[in-house]
């Protein structure tokens, strides 16, 4: 099953996936650069915060998924994107974010929690901490890429 | 008289490893980039461009004559086979004027003191004897900036007595200072000249009773290095009201971090600030990404109207008076980041520091993120699809 069947058949994702980067707000497109959009590589995306906005308004729920065949891999790949202020005091909400989608995975969202993957925090303006630093390496640790302004999706998986 | 730029531009052209450099100097300059891409000549080069005179008065008196040959002279001030550099495609412009580099070292110019002072990254070498030698000791292949490095130590040896010591001495540098480095790079030991058998020598003598002395070459690496750092420091920050040595204008530090712990570092950094903080326009080249770390949240600081308790604080110091208001004057300066790129030969202004900057030269500081970048982007992949 790919990952459109995977969001059809995901519980209030039902109508939700949509082509290209079509799920992502404007302001959050043009911070992801997939190197080859055509639908044979770029499988789609889903806004999950809104849809389970209604459902779980208090969670700290995560933003997108993003679906990619790379020409490298036989199976598609997901890039869980998490748009959010770029600074120190912003890591433990991260962390809290990451923590509602790995029991959404493995629940409601089991059917896409099966998919290998890579979650991603794209800051949202200015970043408070660097490349090398303490607080990037935290991330790293839980699972998580701090990605520059621009997340670039390579054709082939590293 | 024309007034010159507030701060200075230099370009050049096809010189050694480099293609086309544009560096406009701020009050502190740093240099970044992979190895034998050209940041110690074009600093070499500078100080050739700032000192001609000064530097052809040393060599007459160390009797060094290159015969009228512009190569030759090439291979004296450099170092030995680095006449190469040099090429008729060569071109140096300063503030957008040209300047005939053969010409200016041919012409006779009245003699002037020396404007920059610089800390070559071979410094070691100046004390491998345990003592600075003369600038005659060096032979030809020995460049112009150790050679002179070496000559300025043995003269501010004199300044110390036959069993003096070197460190710590009142009125030698800020007490925090002072205080700073006891505790992190000589914890109970001073540095003092001793005499072993009439020769004089540097040691490093226990605090302790009874404590015996250590000559060079037993000290750590990291005080090997460091030594020869804080005798240039001293020569830069004289014990007297004035904030320069007369006539000085410029410091050069090259690779400031070489055998030092990151605390130690930290240390080094301060001292960077309080040459900018008197005045001087300081110019470091560095391969470590704690020096950018530094510089980084210096900008960002001064970016977002932190205090200077503030700054302090990155450096785990405490506010006194004093380095408040160092603190306060180095927030004022304007700071100048330059990678030099290896594959293009050229330079790039990275001043910005912009861990976001779609540039990788920029967001990964020149190189000395990059491993850490694909450090934690291999890690996070791992984690995220393990069955923790």
């Amino acid at each position: 099953m790919g990952f459109k069947e995977s969001v059809e058949e995901t519980p209030n994702l039902k109508g939700k996936w949509m082509a290209g980067l079509g799920a992502l707000r404007a302001r959050d497109k043009v911070r992801i650069h997939p190197e080859n959009t055509s639908t044979t590589h770029l499988r789609g995306s889903v806004y999950i915060d809104e849809a389970w906005m209604a459902l779980d308004p208090r969670g700290n729920r995560w933003d997108y998924a993003i679906g990619y065949q790379h020409q490298n891999r036989s199976d598609e790949f997901i890039y869980w994107v998490e748009t959010h202020t770029g600074a120190d005091d912003q890591i433990a909400v991260m962390f809290r974010k990451l923590d509602w989608l790995k029991t959404w995975l493995n629940g409601y969202g089991k059917k896409l929690g099966k998919f290998d993957r890579l979650f991603v925090w794209v800051p949202s303006g200015a970043t408070s901490f660097s490349q090398g630093s303490t607080q990037v390496k935290k991330l790293s640790d839980r699972g998580i890429i701090f990605s520059g302004s621009r997340f670039r999706i390579p054709l082939n998986h590293k | 008289m024309k007034i010159p730029p507030r701060y200075p531009r230099f370009e050049v052209e096809n010189f050694g490893p480099i293609k086309h450099a544009d560096v406009t100097f701020g009050n502190l300059t740093v240099f970044v980039g992979p190895q034998a891409t050209g940041k110690s000549i074009l600093l070499q080069l500078l100080k050739l461009l700032e000192d001609t005179p000064y530097i052809k008065k040393e060599f007459s008196r160390a009797g060094v004559d290159w015969s009228g040959k512009f190569t030759d002279f090439l291979d004296v001030y450099f170092g030995e086979g680095m006449r190469s550099v040099w090429s008729d495609k060569t071109s140096i412009k300063k503030n957008g004027v040209k300047i005939d580099l053969p010409d200016r070292v041919e012409e006779k110019r009245p003699n002037r003191q020396e404007s920059m002072f610089f800390i070559p990254a071979q410094r070691v070498l100046a004390l491998r004897d345990g003592w600075p030698s003369a600038f005659n000791y060096y032979d030809a292949s020995t460049p112009f900036t150790l050679r002179e490095f070496s000559e300025h130590l043995r003269l501010l040896m004199s300044d110390f007595g036959a069993e003096g010591t070197l460190f710590p001495v009142p009125r030698r540098l800020r007490a925090e200072f002072r205080d700073l480095l006891q505790a992190h790079i000589f914890p109970g030991f001073d540095l003092k000249i001793d005499t072993q058998r009439a020769q004089k020598r540097l040691v490093l003598t226990s605090t302790q009773e009874g404590g015996g002395s250590l000559p060079v070459a037993v000290w750590s690496a990291g005080q090997r290095e460091f030594v020869p750092l804080l005798l240039g420091l001293y020569w830069l920050m004289v014990p007297a009201k004035a904030p320069r040595r007369t006539g000085l204008d410029w410091a050069v530090i090259e690779e400031l971090e070489m055998g030092l712990h990151p605390r130690a570092i930290a240390i080094v950094m301060l001292m960077v600030f309080e040459l900018m903080a008197r005045g001087y326009r300081v110019c470091i080249s560095t391969h470590s990404p704690q020096v950018l770390d530094a510089v980084w949240a210096l900008r960002r600081l001064k970016d977002n109207g932190a205090t200077a308790a503030e700054l302090l604080g990155v450096f785990d110091v405490k506010p006194t008076p004093g380095m408040a208001e160092l603190a306060e004057k180095v927030m004022k300066r304007q700071v100048k980041v330059y990678y030099f790129d290896r594959l293009g030969g050229t330079t790039r202004d990275i001043s910005a520091l912009n861990p976001n900057a779609e540039e990788q030269s920029e967001a990964g500081w020149g190189g000395l993120s990059e491993f850490s970048g694909r450090a934690n982007e291999a890690v996070a992949r791992a984690v995220a699809n393990s069955n923790e």
